[in-house]
């Protein structure tokens, strides 16, 4: 092996290495923790724990200046693993700390499987009413439906991403090519007649034309959303059928016909949809009585299962989840005075990590306590 | 393979894994669903066939993105009101009785000033037949009023001349950075006689 490998080697097995890097994680923590004031709680996971590298601003440039949580993390999980093939010596006398160690590396493996493949969406139901799918509280779609069919309908969505991206999408599905002209991640929509000295519309066909587009700051603030809005040209093969303006604040689909089949067009939250529904039954909120004090947020929730088996009910409550089909459902808020749930719907394939991680570390802490305590109980006994 | 090429291997595949998974159109076939329903502007223009695009102002009001989770407002409403299933658009929706036939109260809320005072005035004005007003009458045809904090504008239209009468009893109310619109509409005798409790409940409305 040559020196430089070795010198490397032996810097990843230290326990020198270790306490640097728990030094580093605090500072990322306590930094991510003040930086919440500036951007809340979403947007700092993303930026300090979800990332390689946390960037500043300086001047017009992003510069990197701090490991970020999965440098930290992937480094203690090999500082660890190494630690185990080089410095440790397998045994009974260490049973217990190998226990802790595989569970300190299972929540280690467990987090960045998490950060990589969990997905949050929401579902908002009314009593009485049923829901097949949930949507992205973040993320939003280009919606192109095909409406042609009485019965059913088609849908293309088209993720944002490829919309701020500005990526032209040609799909099987659509006699005609997406071609995105303009996005804004927020932007304001109001009537021309509103903004008298509005640039004039890049649209050419819909609602579009009558509206005017003010990009806005993006927001990072936990109790607003950035409302984005995106100029798309449709090209058909006879050349440009005309500029769209789409955003969630236009609420309905704008409806066109092409090709002998009726379009719709919509930019709507991200969905998901599931081959069961669900129905929100009834929603309560209990108050301590004589008091305006939550004591309870429940939903009382219908499962209709995919497969047409008979529906069973659920009470989805605080800290009792529904956990169905790989997703879990969890009580988050509530609307429309008490007459509407919204569930926060997480899928989460890692989800049982941590607790088979903290079981495996204090299964761990207390076999080595026991081998502890039997040697010594052993020597007063000689 | 070696330990290094190993590492290497093992990071391009946690890369790969983190870039896809965003970015794909997806199709799909889905039963047909109901569409939105429409807000109040829709709903009570009775027997008027709607137009074929809904007006942009009342289609800017008829958006499905909810508010802000944050702050809401609350209020008391009169016994002789039945209230209704509140639907996906609004907050909550009453059935007032009245002797020319019941009219209807909704209470929505929508991010931002969905297009301003002027917009929302002539939006409703439109639902019962009569002419936009300009931005320079606008402050002669509203009531401004500062109830403990809030700023309500309040607005009564109605369509006298016209055969059908028809009225509306409206409120606007910016709050928590989204806009409140409190609406009562039916047969016009009805709406005028409800304007007591009408008022009375939006004293009751406050911040939750």
């Amino acid at each position: 092996m040559n020196e430089t490998l070795k010198q490397a080697k032996s810097i990843l097995v230290s326990l020198k290495m270790t306490v640097v890097l728990l030094a580093l994680s605090i500072v990322l923590i306590f930094w991510a923790t003040l930086d919440q004031v500036n951007l809340g709680v979403w947007a700092v996971q993303h930026k300090f724990f979800h990332s390689f590298i946390v960037t500043a601003r300086v001047g017009t440039l992003q510069v990197p200046v701090f490991p970020g949580g999965y440098v930290i993390g992937g480094l203690l999980l090999a500082n660890l693993v190494a630690g185990h093939l080089y410095r440790f010596k397998l045994g009974w006398r260490k049973a217990g700390i190998w226990i802790t160690h595989l569970g300190l590396i299972l929540l280690l493996v467990g987090e960045l499987i998490s950060g990589l493949l969990q997905k949050d969406f929401q579902m908002r139901i009314d009593e009485g009413e049923t829901k097949n799918y949930a949507e992205s509280s973040r993320q939003n779609e280009f919606a192109i439906i095909n409406a042609t069919d009485p019965a059913t309908d088609e849908v293309t969505a088209i993720p944002e991403s490829l919309l701020s991206k500005g990526t032209v999408v040609q799909n099987p599905s659509l006699p005609f090519r997406v071609v995105p002209k303009a996005y804004y991640p927020n932007a304001s929509i109001q009537m021309r007649s509103q903004v008298p000295n509005a640039p004039p519309s890049l649209a050419t066909s819909g609602m579009g034309t009558m509206l005017a587009v003010t990009p806005m700051e993006v927001t990072y603030k936990e109790d607003e959303r950035n409302v984005p809005a995106a100029f798309v040209e449709l090209v058909g093969p006879d050349g440009s059928m005309g500029t769209w303006v789409v955003s969630p604040l236009l609420g309905n689909p704008q409806t066109f016909d092409f090709a002998g089949k009726t379009w719709k067009l919509a930019m709507r939250p991200k969905r998901m949809y599931e081959p069961y529904s669900l129905k929100l039954i009834k929603f309560s909120h209990d108050l301590y009585p004589g008091t305006d004090i939550p004591k309870n947020f429940s939903s009382r929730i219908q499962i209709n299962p995919a497969d047409g088996s008979p529906s069973r009910e659920v009470l989805i409550y605080m800290n009792n989840p529904l956990r169905y089909a790989g997703l879990t459902y969890y009580q988050q808020s509530f609307d429309n005075n008490d007459h509407t749930t919204i569930l926060e719907v997480v899928r989460n394939p890692s989800w049982l990590a941590p607790y088979i991680a903290c079981g495996a570390i204090t299964l761990g802490l207390v076999v080595q306590f026991l081998i502890h305590l039997w040697g010594f109980a052993r020597r007063r006994a000689a | 393979m070696s330990p290094r090429s190993r590492i290497l291997a093992l990071a391009a595949a946690t890369l790969l894994l983190s870039a896809c998974g965003d970015d794909q159109v997806s199709v799909y076939r889905i039963p047909k669903e109901k569409e939105p329903e429409l807000p109040a502007a829709a709903a009570d223009q009775g027997g008027q066939a709607a137009p074929a695009e809904p007006a942009p102002g009342a289609s800017m009001a008829d958006t499905a993105v909810p508010t802000a989770s944050g702050d809401g407002l609350s209020w008391q409403a009169p016994a002789g009101w039945a209230q209704k299933p509140a639907g996906a658009m609004r907050k909550a929706s009453y059935s007032v009785p009245g002797s020319d036939g019941d009219s209807d109260l909704s209470v929505t809320a929508f991010p931002g000033d969905v297009g301003g005072e002027l917009a929302n005035v002539n939006r409703w004005r439109g639902q019962i037949a009569l002419a936009p007003l300009s931005a320079e009458e606008l402050d002669g045809a509203v009531t401004r009023v500062d109830q403990g904090g809030l700023k309500v504008t309040l607005v009564e239209l109605s369509s006298a001349g016209d055969p059908k009468n028809k009225a509306i009893l409206g409120a606007i109310i910016p709050f928590g950075g989204a806009t409140w619109f409190f609406k009562l509409s039916g047969p016009g005798t009805s709406v005028k006689a409800a304007k007591p409790a009408f008022l009375d409940f939006l004293h009751s409305v406050h911040p939750q």
